[in-house]
């Protein structure tokens, strides 16, 4: 063992109090790092999972036409966003499989869905509604999205057998009182409603889907929206949804259709958690900071107690380095105490707090806290620790490498 | 035959604190420890004794004049190769004997060792071991120095100061907190290692009886050795 670690050892042993204290501060910071980071996360993933499984990790939309013959495409390919705020947008897409043919050739495509997407009034006894009718191909939409195992009630062999049968959606079922078996009214474009029945019940957990969304046939779809086309949308399923918003611009440019990521069509939500999560990181790295504060307390005061020591070891041939390594190697044993400590308790936390039951209704849809187990939540924890202790640390090692032993040895001569 | 000098220092000159209060503390200081004898400097309170014992130690430098030690300059030393040279040629024992506390008296003995860094854990317990045996607490290696009483916790600090085999020791008081017993028992301790190891050892001390003990006595007074008497040849000369 180096000189250096062997004596920090000794030091903090006889300190004990100070340095179970000092890892208290450090140990309760990464923790609560931790748990609030797994919590905010929690939630944050349980939304975009959500959402990208109802409706798609990227959307081709309406054709766009571009004035002046104006590509969008650039010589080298690239897209140019200086044209594409000189566009129109064409309703309905016309040409989807064949849209949907080239798409699979792009390695990131998993698989497609073409939706016919339109509004209509629905109605069910003596209650009535807005709805967003999504006509669906049941065998594509199920392969695309997470709709098959979105839901709660009927089954999608019911729906893909029966083509005048219908999905709602949880809360929109609760809103009109509906069950599978019962029976929704749709308006026709004559005026009239027509009567379809529903054979599942889908919750995405996503609030604004499930308030509004029923699924039926697109022939269906197309008869109710009174549209020439057949789909007004494309849904793509991607290996790393991460990847969207770059595929996004190439579907753009090459089938001269808009073409959203979840990302964008997710801003402000995605915005509204990060805002969270930068919040909560703050707030939590304050009291890991203050944590810090604590270790340079303590270290400035076992410095000042130490001054002796700190002459003996200078007058025996230790060097400024060594004294210095001392503190800092105190400091680092805390840090590394407390990152350990903190990161296990930091997981019983997280798991404790995923057990705690709540109703959340809006936005999203969970009957518990909602948790992330991610590692980089415990590095950045870890590494924050590591941060804080070093700096608090840093101060009253150089304090004690700096000190003169004649000082202290002249102060003590007869 | 010529003896061996461990450590030399010519013309030194060292001054203490800034503007008004400057102190000319070490005034053209020097001085020859030659290997096998006991040098006692004597003086007044505030005459410069301790300032040329930590000047002689590394641990402060002198301001003008040259010095050597073991045949080696050290003025153009950097201070981690002061510390260095502090580890390994020199030995200190202090009149408050300057013990870490928590440590036992073995592990005390044992700083200097792990600081140079070349014997095993194992050859470190051993070496402490023989060297507190050698002053006489070989039944008190694991108690820790602070129950250790005063004559012992000075006798751990002369173990310690021999931890590494130094050249020369410097004691500042080594018996200065001790009672006349005891006194008498360190200094005879010291006269002896210096014999048998035949090393140069440096004392400041006060007290009369022991500095008449010593091969050479060096008299200061403010910050210049004023005479020099030389026991075994009971003849005396002023090196002003």
């Amino acid at each position: 063992m180096i000189p250096p670690l062997y004596i920090a050892l000794r030091f903090l042993n006889h300190r004990k109090r100070a340095f179970v204290l000092s890892l208290c501060g450090v140990v309760l910071g990464v923790a609560f790092f931790i748990c609030i980071q797994a919590q905010t996360q929690g939630f944050a993933d349980h939304f975009i999972e959500s959402t990208v499984g109802s409706s798609g990790a990227l959307v081709v939309n309406s054709r766009v036409q571009f004035r002046g013959n104006n590509l969008p495409v650039g010589p080298s390919g690239s897209f140019s966003s200086a044209s594409y705020s000189e566009r129109r947008f064409l309703e309905g897409i016309s040409n989807a499989p064949e849209i949907m043919r080239v798409a699979r050739q792009f390695p990131d495509v998993v698989s497609s869905s073409k939706v016919l997407r339109g509004r209509l009034s629905a109605r069910a006894g003596f209650e009535s509604a807005t709805v967003d009718l999504f006509g669906i191909d049941p065998q594509l939409h199920f392969q695309t999205t997470d709709l098959g195992r979105q839901l709660i009630a009927g089954s999608a062999a019911d729906f893909r057998s029966n083509p005048n049968s219908v999905i709602v959606g949880s809360r929109l079922a609760e809103s009109l009182q509906l069950q599978t078996g019962s029976v929704i009214q749709l308006l026709a474009p004559g005026g009239e409603y027509r009567r379809f029945p529903i054979v599942a019940i889908a919750r995405s957990g996503v609030g604004a889907v499930d308030g509004v969304r029923i699924y039926s046939h697109t022939r269906v779809a197309q008869t109710l929206l009174n549209k020439p086309y057949a789909a007004s949308m494309i849904l793509f399923k991607l290996r790393d949804p991460e990847r969207a918003p770059a595929l996004g611009r190439q579907f753009a440019a090459l089938f001269e259709h808009e073409a959203e990521s979840w990302q964008e069509r997710e801003e402000g939500n995605l915005q509204l958690f990060l805002t969270l999560r930068m919040s909560a990181a703050i707030t939590v790295a304050l009291v890991i900071l203050l944590a810090g504060f604590g270790i340079f307390n303590v270290l400035t005061m076992s410095v000042l107690s130490k001054v002796k020591e700190i002459a003996i070891l200078r007058s025996m041939g230790y060097r400024r380095g060594d004294i210095s390594s001392i503190f800092l190697w105190q400091g680092a044993m805390i840090a590394a105490a407390g990152a350990a400590l903190g990161c296990t308790l930091g997981a019983l936390l997280t798991w404790g707090v995923s057990l705690i039951p709540i109703q959340v209704r809006g936005l999203l849809y969970a009957d518990h806290f909602l948790v992330a187990w991610d590692w980089r939540h415990y590095l950045w924890a870890t590494l924050l620790a590591l941060i804080a202790v070093f700096i608090a640390s840093y101060v009253p090692a150089r304090r004690a490498a700096g000190m003169q032993p004649v000082a202290t040895l002249r102060g003590s001569s007869a | 035959m010529t003896t061996e000098v461990w450590l030399r220092c010519h013309d030194v000159e060292r001054y203490l604190g800034e503007d008004e209060s400057r102190v000319h503390a070490l005034r053209g200081v020097s001085l020859e420890l030659a290997a096998g004898t006991v040098h006692a400097v004597v003086g007044p309170s505030g005459c410069g004794k301790s300032t040329l014992l930590y000047v002689l130690g590394l641990l402060d430098r002198p301001d003008a004049g040259w010095m050597e030690i073991d045949g080696s300059p050290i003025a153009q030393l950097h201070d981690d190769e002061l510390a260095q040279k502090r580890n390994e040629a020199l030995g200190f024992i202090f009149q408050f004997h300057f013990l870490m506390e928590d440590f036992t008296a073995q592990e005390n003995v044992m700083i200097p060792m792990r600081r140079l860094g070349r014997l095993s854990e194992h050859e470190m317990l051993d070496r402490a071991a023989s060297l507190l045996d050698g002053v006489g607490l070989g039944a008190k290696l694991k108690r820790a120095s602070r129950h250790l009483s005063g004559g012992e916790q000075q006798r751990v600090a002369i173990a310690r100061a021999l931890a590494n085999d130094p050249r020369v020791i410097l004691a500042d008081e080594p018996t200065g907190n001790l009672d006349t017993e005891n006194s008498h028992r360190a200094f005879e301790l010291l006269q002896k290692i210096v014999q048998e190891r035949n090393k140069a050892l440096l004392l400041v001390t006060h007290n009369p009886l022991i500095a008449e003990l010593c091969d050479w006595v060096h008299t200061m007074e403010d910050g210049r050795i004023v005479g020099t008497h030389s026991r075994m040849a009971n003849s005396s000369s002023a090196i002003v």
